[in-house]
């Protein structure tokens, strides 16, 4: 029997080209339409978008969705439309967000702007001088101190929640799911009363404190989820080989799970890094570099950015978006490290040389 | 084949189990004698999964579970307050009704894993792998491929790879819960001549649906039924011979035959 290769066929995704017409034509008539009208009757834009080329594009779509299937094909094509028309909505508002802040920030950004601190910086001073590397440095340093006792402890709890069958877990859940509710500024200010009771003095560390009630119930919520994809099965066949429970749990659970526990991580992570209340009423702010995250005052990017929007000299301000574009840089690289670190891993046992099984 | 473990008797006394409030099990008192294969065979839902679950203590990872009774290793009760659940495991392996290897470990690694688990040291890895891997017949189909992912088999030898990895254990007592049910009739045939094999040097109790299958690999049958609303129990045990062409009781006859279940 002769075998001769023959191209892949997708017989499901032919489309013929009068239908491709009258897809076209049913955006690009709507469109034109819709600029006619704007240039005829001067109505804003950004209006005209919603009250008149939402509804035309739906009408042209219905049509040619009657057309192609008839009844059926009207529902189809309204639901098409409206899914689009709001995703990009909402892709155009993620990444003029995104773009504003590479714009603006990129004008301010140098390497000098990475290292250097704001001792010397007026509100006038140019961007040339100064920069936000102490604000870097204390950023890394309250968020990784948070990180430290929040990840462990969140994924301890997890870990209880789901391997244990403790009759407490309920309460536990629910109080952690009240937590993740916790506004961050009442957690901040939980902080500030215990720094003016106890006369402890403000710091990074306090600022840590802060923002441990916000990271904690995140990561612990991620891990408790990760963990319960985990099948059960893998966990009985580790006890049915005689493994203890926790042998059964670090070299069986532990690594099904790494991945969603990495992302438990990367929530934790996302949800303090960026946070400014907490830590404008935990911690003093400082124009200079300061390595101790245990006495004296310590600048953060989020506060350096609150402190810098609201002057209303040019340069503070592009400093302040500087210092936006360096946060939105460190949460990216955290997550691009991250998962490279959980994935590096599992490519370590390469598959060996393939050869067929029989 | 080396083998250092001798095969055991495991016998039950009055075995009754409970899930919540209900009782699914009643009085099941049984014999696996060393060396000789027993099958379990009854409808679904009368409770022999539930019964085999108890012969390695794997019954009360289940929250809400309850037991009363004893089985006996060797005279030893596994129950009894001296014994822990742990070396319990370490000496009456399992096979499970759908297979479950380590998705994060290697073939290879998936054999080493139950040494691992149980904090035992490992010499002669490499040979220990083949041997196991040549018991549970799937050697030749993995040789080449022994540090690839487990989950890149096929079915039957992701099954086949679990039966290796129970055997590196050296367990006195292989307990198999329905290891064919999902399998297809060339590794079906593979696991029963396996089975066939392995029960030299062990002592092995199977779950099964499959009559054919309970008459070509088993030396006694123990046939369970579970009346509407009442626990299972064990209708008729005796020899496979006996069961399959001679039952006393007229339900394992009608059963047998396929008249229900």
């Amino acid at each position: 029997m002769s075998f001769a290769p023959r191209p892949p066929v997708q017989p499901w995704a032919k489309a013929n080209i009068g239908r491709r017409v009258q897809v076209a034509a049913a955006i690009i008539v709507p469109a034109t339409l819709t600029m006619l009208f704007n240039v005829l009757t001067g109505l804003d834009p950004n209006i005209s978008l919603i009250v008149v080329f939402l509804p035309l594009q739906i009408i042209a779509a219905s049509l040619v969705g009657f057309k192609a299937y008839g009844s059926r094909g009207i529902g189809d094509a309204i639901l098409v439309v409206v899914t689009i028309f709001f995703s990009v909505f909402v892709l155009v508002l993620l990444l003029s967000v995104l773009g504003s802040v590479i714009v603006e920030g990129s004008k301010a950004i140098s390497w000098q702007f990475l290292s250097q601190n704001n001792r010397y910086v007026s509100p006038t001073t140019s961007l040339d001088y100064g920069g936000v590397g102490h604000a870097l440095l204390g950023t890394l340093m309250v968020v990784g101190l948070t990180t430290l006792a929040a990840v462990p402890l969140g994924i301890a709890m997890a870990v209880y929640l789901t391997q244990s069958q403790s009759k407490t877990r309920g309460i536990v859940r629910t109080f952690t799911q009240a937590l993740s509710g916790l506004p961050s500024v009442v957690s901040g200010l939980f902080i500030l009363s215990i720094i003016e009771t106890t006369q402890m003095g403000r710091s990074g560390f306090t600022g840590s404190l802060a923002l441990f009630p916000l990271m904690l119930p995140t990561v612990a919520r991620v891990a408790e989820e990760a963990l319960r994809l985990v099948p059960v099965d893998l966990r009985y066949a580790a006890l049915a080989l005689g493994a203890p429970n926790y042998r059964a749990f670090f070299q069986v659970i532990l690594p099904a799970a790494k991945s969603g526990l990495v992302t438990a991580l990367l929530l934790g992570l996302a949800r303090i890094v960026g946070e400014t209340a907490p830590l404008i009423v935990t911690v003093n702010a400082n124009n200079g570099t300061s390595w101790n995250p245990f006495e004296g005052p310590m600048a953060t990017l989020p506060t350096y950015v609150y402190n810098y929007l609201s002057s209303s000299f040019m340069t503070s301000q592009q400093r302040a978006w500087g210092a936006a574009l360096v946060l939105l840089m460190l949460v990216a690289i955290l997550f691009g490290l991250a998962r490279f670190v959980s994935r590096s891993k599992s490519l370590k046992s390469k598959p060996t040389k393939k050869r067929a099984s029989k | 084949m080396i083998s250092s473990n001798t095969a055991s008797t495991l016998s039950t006394e009055d075995i009754s189990v409970w899930f919540g409030q209900r009782q699914v099990l009643s009085d099941v008192s049984l014999t696996f004698p060393a060396n000789k294969v027993t099958a379990l065979i009854g409808p679904s839902g009368c409770g022999k999964s539930t019964f085999i679950r108890t012969l390695n203590r794997m019954h009360e990872l289940i929250p809400g579970a309850g037991l009363s009774g004893a089985v006996y290793l060797d005279g030893q009760d596994i129950y009894s307050e001296s014994m822990d659940a742990v070396s319990v495991r370490i000496n009456i392996g399992m096979v499970f009704q759908k297979p479950n290897p380590f998705p994060t470990m290697s073939i290879k690694d998936n054999i080493l894993s139950g040494l691992k688990l149980s904090g035992r040291k490992i010499d002669n890895a490499e040979e220990l792998v083949e041997t196991s891997l040549r018991r549970a017949s799937i050697w030749n189909e993995v040789k080449d491929r022994l540090n690839d992912q487990a989950i890149s088999l096929s079915g039957g030898q992701q099954q086949r790879l679990c039966i290796a990895r129970s055997l590196a254990m050296d367990p006195k007592v292989l307990l198999m819960d329905e290891p064919c049910s999902a399998l297809d009739p060339g590794s079906t045939r593979r696991i029963e001549e396996t089975i066939q094999e392995l029960s030299s040097s062990m002592t092995i109790v199977i779950v099964t649906h499959n009559m054919q299958q309970a008459q070509r690999v088993s030396d006694q049958t123990a046939f369970f039924l579970a009346d509407d609303n009442t626990p299972g129990g064990v209708v008729e045990f005796g020899s496979t011979e006996q069961i399959f062409n001679g039952p006393i009781d007229q339900r394992t006859n009608d059963y047998v035959n396929g008249h229900f279940g």
